[in-house]
């Protein structure tokens, strides 16, 4: 029996898994959407990612979740490590590219750099509340232009003259795009110019200020559009490189996290028909109010986390 | 028969800011010879309240101190504080007072904005109209055991953000902090004050630590926001629990009652910015180049949304960044951060800085 480590990264729009082998081989992968159910989403994926997997030959020692629902995720797996994104990406980037000094990385809803120095991170920043810029906005715009998201990046590249679009903010973008669209833009150049104003935006608010170095590297969703990468190169005037496993970064680096941690769970795909369930809770014993998750699993309770103080510790509450 | 006119003592509250409102209990009631009305502690709802009066746009010390000066008013009190400082602070007293009236509040409102012309006439104009018939000789005598016991508070605080993640056994520097709170809010005497001190100081030095070479990172921003727990979402309690020395130079200390002023300040950055951007940018300049010449592992930069002062020094703070390699972690608090989103970012700091310090060493 080998080991393996199984990781995975739910986003607001996607969900990802992989299955490692010890020498960071790939056993088995998944892409699918979240559609706001993560508990489903990750009950899909585990099912994707069991039926390619040998498990004459090998055993999940250790697993790892990220993305903004790890804990929820890493709760259904029971997980050995829950890490926040920006870490899973910046491991499982650097496992791969230690030369790396720049990634950048554009995903459903948020968007980050991570500047790397000497195989270690050394300076992120992340975007805050608005979503613009992000695989959110490409998808909602493509849906007014009737084309499908998949095909924006082949659309943009056959663009001469990219269209000019206000960058600033989704809500201006959106208001330019439909004038230039009613103004008689062709479809190319208005797909190519949604590309740019993504670059444009992402340079403008995440990076602002950081100093972009090569070798660059571009992952999330958003890496798999063509348009966004050759307007990246554009603006950069270096190459940008995209991995073919670029988004699944985040959960290839939660896997590496969970092979480095010291904790040992064994997995095995039983999860998928046991039943989970949360409730959300007021906690009500102080004017906070903290919304407490509560997680079961067939009917008990798990996990339970949102609580600002010890008086909303309802999981150690029961204990005593 | 002439009757006797009852002196009703003044119902006096502040404003909810850090843990200073121990010191001013202190001086109202042993200075002033007036009650003093502490609302509970900020939550939510505070920031509820206050969100719910006030003007969308502005900063969120503007929304806290609001709501919890309507708490104040709802617990009791009749006469109000109003804090100043030099950026659009100085204004908002003004605005509150409005808005409270327009709510249809009754109550005495004492903007201090408007008696800091630096003369000590004027302050005792302020003191006069808290308790007409004050006693000078108490005032005094009050005034420093005031800010003694903000020192304390400040002393207190810091060495409880440098040790309490290295503890042994969990809880214990809270346990000490807890009674010092509750030793400065009872204190009604210089002596009391001097007690209160000496205990959590002997608790403290009674508390076994594990510290190896510990992450320190340094922490710098809008004075409000950098120094009350509730509006930085315990940023400084958050990164301790990670098992971090957190360092913060800004406090009432430091930059009010033995602050070197602005130009003797600003000598010492004149090589990065040429005038001063506003009450607490040259403070924060100095101490970030501080923290990064004295090898600290990361910086944070807070400040509440819209914050201009704070805004303007950040590409100053980029070039310490770039100059010194130390990674500085930019935060902007507004009525609708959200815990986990800070939490995420601290996390992915953390582990930035403890990867990275493993590598260079």
């Amino acid at each position: 029996m080998k080991d393996a480590y199984l990781g995975i990264d739910v986003g607001s729009i996607s969900t990802k898994g992989v299955i490692l082998d010890d020498e960071k081989h790939i056993l088995s992968s998944a892409y699918i959407w979240t559609e706001g159910d993560p508990i489903g989403a990750v009950k899909r994926l585990l099912g994707l990612l069991e039926a390619p997997f040998d498990q004459s030959e090998y055993r999940i020692v250790a697993s790892g979740t990220t993305g903004s629902a790890r804990r929820l995720a890493g709760a259904v797996v029971g997980a050995t490590m829950v890490k926040n994104e920006i870490t899973a990406h910046a491991v499982g980037t650097t496992a791969f590219y230690p030369e790396t000094r720049t990634i950048l990385e554009i995903g459903g809803q948020d968007s980050k750099i991570i500047l790397v120095e000497n195989g270690v991170a050394v300076d992120y920043a992340m975007n805050t509340l608005c979503a613009a810029g992000t695989g959110a906005f490409l998808s909602s715009q493509s849906r007014r232009l009737g084309i499908e998201v998949e095909d924006m990046g082949q659309i943009a590249l056959r663009s001469k003259h990219p269209t000019q679009i206000a960058a600033r903010c989704t809500v201006f973008a959106e208001s330019d795009l439909v004038h230039k669209i009613q103004m008689g833009h062709s479809k190319e150049d208005i797909v190519a110019g949604l590309c740019q104003a993504v670059v444009a935006n992402y340079l403008n608010n995440v990076a602002k200020g950081k100093r972009i170095e090569t070798p660059v590297v571009f992952q999330g969703g958003v890496s798999k559009n063509v348009g966004v990468v050759a307007a990246f190169e554009r603006a950069l005037h270096c190459q940008v490189r995209v991995d073919e496993n670029g988004h699944l970064m985040g959960a290839i680096g939660a896997a590496l996290l969970a092979k480095s941690g010291s904790a040992r769970q064994e997995f095995r795909f039983a999860t998928q028909e046991v039943e989970f369930k949360t409730r959300e809770a007021k906690c009500g014993r102080c004017s906070n109010n903290c919304e407490i998750i509560c997680v079961y699993r067939d009917g008990k309770m798990i996990d339970a986390w949102g609580n600002r103080c010890e008086k909303g510790d309802v999981m150690h509450r029961k204990a005593q | 028969m002439g009757k006797k006119k009852m002196e009703v003592p003044k119902k006096v509250a502040f404003p909810m800011a850090a843990n200073y409102n121990y010191a001013f209990r202190y001086f109202v009631e042993q200075g002033l010879g007036a009650r003093y009305i502490m609302q509970p502690p900020m939550t939510r709802k505070t920031l509820e309240i206050g969100t719910r009066y006030s003007p969308d746009s502005v900063c969120t010390p503007f929304k806290t101190t609001l709501g919890s000066t309507i708490e104040a008013l709802e617990c009791g009190a009749d006469t109000l504080v109003m804090l100043f400082g030099t950026c659009r602070l100085g204004y908002y007293g003004e605005l509150q007072e409005q808005i409270l009236r327009d709510l249809g509040y009754q109550f005495d409102y004492i903007n201090l904005a408007t008696y800091t012309t630096g003369k000590n006439r004027d302050y005792f104009k302020a003191i006069g109209r808290v308790n007409p018939k004050v006693n000078p000789v108490k005032v005094v005598p009050a005034a420093m055991d005031t800010v003694k016991m903000a020192e304390y508070i400040d002393e207190i605080t810091a060495q409880y953000y440098l040790n309490c993640g290295f503890e042994l056994e969990r809880g214990a520097y809270k346990r000490a902090l807890n009674q010092f709170w509750t030793d400065m809010d009872r204190a009604a005497s210089h002596q009391d004050i001097e007690e209160g001190y000496q205990r959590v100081k002997s608790a403290f030095q009674g508390i076994p630590l594990r510290k190896e070479e510990p992450l320190r990172v340094g922490i710098i921003g809008e004075y409000y926001t950098v120094q009350d727990a509730f509006s930085n979402l315990e940023l400084e309690q958050k990164l301790a629990d990670m098992g971090v020395e957190v360092h913060r130079w800004m406090n009432v200390s430091h930059r009010n009652l033995h602050y070197s002023g602005e130009k003797n300040l600003n000598v010492r950055v004149r090589d990065l910015t040429r005038f001063s951007m506003g009450p607490t940018s040259t403070a924060n300049i100095w101490c970030a180049r501080d923290y990064a010449e004295r090898g600290f592992d990361g910086l944070i930069h807070v400040k509440s949304a819209c914050c201009t002062p704070e805004i303007q020094i950040m590409p100053v703070l980029q070039n310490i960044g770039a100059d010194y390699k130390i990674p500085i972690l930019y935060l902007t608090y507004d009525s609708q951060t959200s815990d986990t989103g800070l939490m995420t970012r601290l996390e992915a700091f953390y582990d930035m800085i403890s990867m990275r310090k493993k590598v260079i060493r």
